[in-house]
């Protein structure tokens, strides 16, 4: 057969549908490099393999590589994404802890420092207050109990700033208990007036500021009794610190 | 519509770098000849995915698939030698040995016979070369599309059995309830129409 004989069964060769005669006639053409039928060859190539391209585009899964690779002996372990995202994962994690903690200490360092800082200022001005009620010119100092073992120490009394209170060897309050302090009044039978809770440190000393104006002509003395630390409204124990405003009074 | 034509553009494009990639493949062939795994892994990379579609068409098992798109890689890879670089391009022989294996599995499976012709696959690497030329791969593959949607069903039908399944006119005859003379008609018609449709494109261009 001549080349046009075969025109038309280049196409059903290249898909394998070719019959005898034609397929064998195809065959030895191309055997000898037939140009004219290896072009044609080609271009019935081009047309299946463009039918081919209506296949449903897929994509197999990730392994695949590796596996055609592993098959001619190419180890693709290597450095994969997975361990990588999942150190970075954990990296991120940890530090995202770090610094939350790290920000929660910091928090509590601030509030710590804020508080004990509040606390001093607190305290501070007390202390002016007291320098202040201690050094009036108008300050007289009573000493109390120095005749009796426990407890002792001064009361500075201003009529315009008020009284301060320094006490030593204060028995140790028990727990929920607080020493009360008491203004006492001069009428006779009247009862004395509740002026607030106060605590010694742990060697039993302690300093009461009385703020404001005290009426020496009404006040008598200051006094001070150990009660349940809510405070009571009137004294239920043995009086502790009785220390009159005025010396002349002791 | 215009999503399917998207989907033909993407499954295409692998086929079109084909044909554009001669160059690059015969470069690609001559260090596969020398062992270089890694030109295995740029082969596949290259035309994996174009692969695993076509088996998948013709197997419809995509661990089948897989293992059959493994099997394609390793013969090109262990039959290369035997492949003339300057004369063949890798990529369409790669595709037709992909077909092969994927239509010689679902014969053996379905215990159909052999068909008596055995596609070449490296006798003429001829043959699978200068695809390029002539008018653009993109719109040869635009031609096509339009010409395989305007063959009749059955005419489309007996092509599809024929490329993505292997069938023989015979079979596709008692697939179909066909006598074997329409079967044989249909395929002639169809084959007819497609080559008309290019081989015009190609003179319009």
């Amino acid at each position: 057969m001549n080349c046009s004989e075969l025109r038309d069964h280049y196409e059903l060769y290249a898909l394998g549908l070719a019959e005898e005669p034609e397929r064998d006639e195809i065959r030895a053409h191309l055997d000898r490099g037939c140009e004219v039928c290896m072009s044609e060859m080609r271009r019935a190539r081009e047309l299946l393999t463009l039918v081919g391209g209506s296949a449903v585009p897929a994509a197999p899964s990730r392994k695949l590589r590796r596996r055609i690779l592993a098959s001619v002996g190419v180890d693709q372990r290597g450095f994969g994404w997975t361990p990588l995202f999942a150190g970075l994962s954990a990296l991120l994690l940890a530090a995202a802890l770090y610094f939350a903690g790290r920000e929660g200490d910091y928090s509590r360092q601030v509030e710590t420092l804020t508080a004990r800082s509040r606390a001093q200022i607190i305290e501070l001005t007390r202390l002016n207050e007291a320098f202040a009620l201690m050094n009036g010119a108008d300050t007289t100092v009573t000493t109390f109990g120095e005749k009796k073992p426990v407890p002792k120490g001064k009361l500075f009394y201003n009529p315009s700033k008020g009284a301060l209170l320094i006490a030593s060897n204060l028995p140790q309050a028990p727990a929920g208990k607080a020493y009360e302090l008491w203004l006492i009044p001069k009428t006779k039978g009247a009862p004395p007036i509740r002026d607030g809770m106060f605590q010694s440190d742990s060697g039993g000393t302690a300093m009461r500021l009385i703020p404001g104006p005290i009426d020496a002509n009404t006040t008598a003395a200051i006094a001070v009794t150990m009660e349940v630390d809510a405070g009571v409204d009137a004294p239920t124990s043995p009086i502790l610190i009785f220390a009159p405003l005025a010396p002349a009074l002791q | 519509m215009r999503i399917a034509r998207e989907k033909f553009r993407m499954f295409l494009l692998p086929i079109l770098l084909a044909f554009r990639s001669t160059e690059a493949d015969a470069a690609l062939v001559v260090r596969l000849q020398r062992r270089e795994p890694q030109a295995l892994a740029e082969l596949y990379d290259r035309y994996g995915r174009v692969a695993y579609s076509l088996i998948l068409r013709v197997v419809r098992d995509a661990g089948i698939a897989e293992d059959l798109v493994q099997e394609t890689f390793l013969r090109v890879w262990n039959r290369v030698q035997g492949f003339d670089a300057q004369k063949g391009a890798v990529g369409p022989w790669l595709l037709a040995v992909a077909r092969n294996r994927a239509i010689d599995y679902i014969r053996s499976a379905g215990c159909r016979d052999r068909n008596t012709v055995e596609f070449e696959e490296s006798d003429h690497p001829s043959l699978y070369t200068e695809m390029e030329s002539g008018i653009l791969a993109s719109d040869k593959a635009r031609v096509l599309k339009a010409a395989l949607e305007k063959l009749l069903p059955h005419q489309r039908q007996v092509i599809e059995l024929a490329y993505f399944e292997g069938l023989s006119q015979t079979e596709m005859a008692a697939r179909m309830g066909q006598p074997l003379g329409t079967v044989k008609t249909w395929v002639r018609a169809a084959l007819k129409t497609l080559r008309d449709e290019l081989g015009a494109q190609a003179v319009s261009v």
